[in-house]
């Protein structure tokens, strides 16, 4: 009974965490494993499994946006998506750099120059920030 | 074929209508270039265009016709007129000055093939046909959206960066500095009291460091800028952190002011050295030109001044 109790207790909070992982992993319904009343705990497990693979959080692809947006000078309303290359948007080798050293501010990581060199469109540098954050 | 090209070029809001009077003049096929002699083996040749001055969209469309498709697509790819002409006249440049060189009879600025080394550093590749040995011919680029520069060697590698003076980091100079530079530069712009004064010494520093890095033609990756510092106190010399008390003697600098208004820093391959090892100044001939229509010799103008490194201009 206590157990129950328990765990009737602590599901609002795995929920609310499980609807997160949802939101990262599109198209996954995760919620559904036909398992006893502990469900809920065999999915996380299996989502916390799967974020490894999974594109950046939009949030951090938002902040990335924001960063190239200011270092380009770029309008408010200009289209920058995960897709845009830096290159394509105005960014010269300096420019590059320079939202480096922005994004390494921001999110409190280090990027080496090898890392660096590899990053083309926003979206690979959200990539990269999350697994340097999850470091 | 060519309709197909017409309809898309009349899109490319980059070329503006208003200079339409000019069309006259391209309606037929574009003069010839005019041809120059490959550099000797210790000169360098400098050419430039400034984007500004190139206003006639004819002109603009018969330079998108010079490029392979794949080249088209890649200017078409930039946001913004101003970033698509910069990226066609960069393309443009590189492939009418090598054609101008005649290396190979009735070379087409068309027909010139790129290909990339092994770091990803851009080479001609020459087509192999009998009895013709292709010639050593190194060339490097670099644009703003303001300048686009082409440098021509012959043997030497060669790497060139160009700047506007007035460029302005978002970044705390020093702050930046500190994090990508050497401890040596670092102190060096520290020590620049007046910040007009410290923001042009880091462009020049910046401009010099890529020179050398594209010069090497390895990579980013292979040369991080804090790993070599920049000496430009007598002369400009370039020291790697692996052997500090041997100032890398294989390269030599030049650092020009263009037009007062931009950096344009060129780092070459030393191929020969005075007596004693004592570095021979380079040999620098430089031309303006907006290809097909006009071409002038610059060198040893106010247009070009060399504010660093040993330079001889003709």
């Amino acid at each position: 009974m206590a157990s129950i109790t328990r765990a009737s207790v602590s599901m609002p909070s795995l929920s609310a965490s499980v609807n997160q992982s949802q939101r990262r992993i599109s198209g996954m319904n995760s919620v559904s494993f036909p398992v006893s009343g502990r469900s809920m705990i065999p999915s996380l497990r299996l989502q916390r499994g799967l974020q490894v693979c999974c594109a950046a959080k939009q949030e951090t692809v938002d902040k990335v946006v924001a960063i190239v947006k200011k270092q380009l000078a770029l309008p408010a309303d200009a289209a920058v998506t995960g897709e845009s290359k830096f290159a394509a948007l105005g960014a010269d080798s300096l420019d590059t750099v320079e939202i480096v050293m922005g994004l390494e501010e921001e999110f409190d990581i280090t990027v080496e120059e090898e890392s660096a060199q590899s990053i083309t469109t926003v979206q690979e540098a959200a990539d990269m920030i999350e697994k340097l954050v999850e470091k | 074929m060519l309709s197909f090209l017409r309809r898309s070029y009349l899109n490319f809001s980059f070329m503006n209508p208003h200079y339409c009077c000019l069309s006259r003049n391209f309606s037929a096929a574009l003069p010839p270039l005019l041809p120059v002699q490959l550099p000797s083996r210790m000169e360098t040749h400098l050419w430039y265009v400034v984007p500004d001055e190139v206003k006639s969209a004819p002109l603009l469309s018969k330079y998108m016709e010079l490029l392979p498709q794949y080249e088209r697509d890649h200017v078409l790819g930039f946001r913004g007129d101003q970033l698509q002409k910069s990226a066609l006249l960069a393309r443009t440049l590189v492939r009418t000055t090598i054609a101008r060189y005649q290396v190979d009879d009735h070379l087409d600025p068309r027909s010139l093939r790129f290909k990339r080394n092994i770091h990803g550093k851009p080479e001609v590749e020459w087509e192999t046909k009998d009895g013709f040995c292709p010639p050593p011919l190194q060339f490097n680029i670099s644009h703003t959206s303001s300048l686009v520069a082409c440098g021509v060697t012959m043997n030497s590698l060669i790497g060139i960066d160009v700047e506007e003076k007035r460029r302005r980091t978002k970044n705390n100079i020093l702050a930046f500095a500190k994090r990508y530079f050497t401890a040596h530069e670092v102190e060096h712009l520290n020590a620049i009291p007046d910040s007009e004064l410290q923001q042009q010494e880091f462009i020049k520093l910046w401009t010099l460091k890529e020179a050398y890095v594209k010069a090497l033609g390895k990579g980013f990756s292979s040369s991080p800028f804090n790993t070599f510092t920049i000496r430009a106190s007598s002369g400009i010399a370039v020291e790697t952190l692996d052997s500090p008390q041997n100032l890398t003697n294989n390269w030599q600098f030049a650092l020009l002011e263009l037009m007062g208004s931009h950096y344009v820093a060129i780092c070459l391959e030393r191929q020969e050295t005075g007596g004693a090892g004592k570095a021979l100044p380079i040999k620098l001939t430089a031309r303006k030109t907006i290809p097909f229509v006009e071409d002038e010799l610059v060198s040893g103008t106010n247009a070009v001044v060399t504010i660093g490194g040993s330079v001889t201009q003709f």
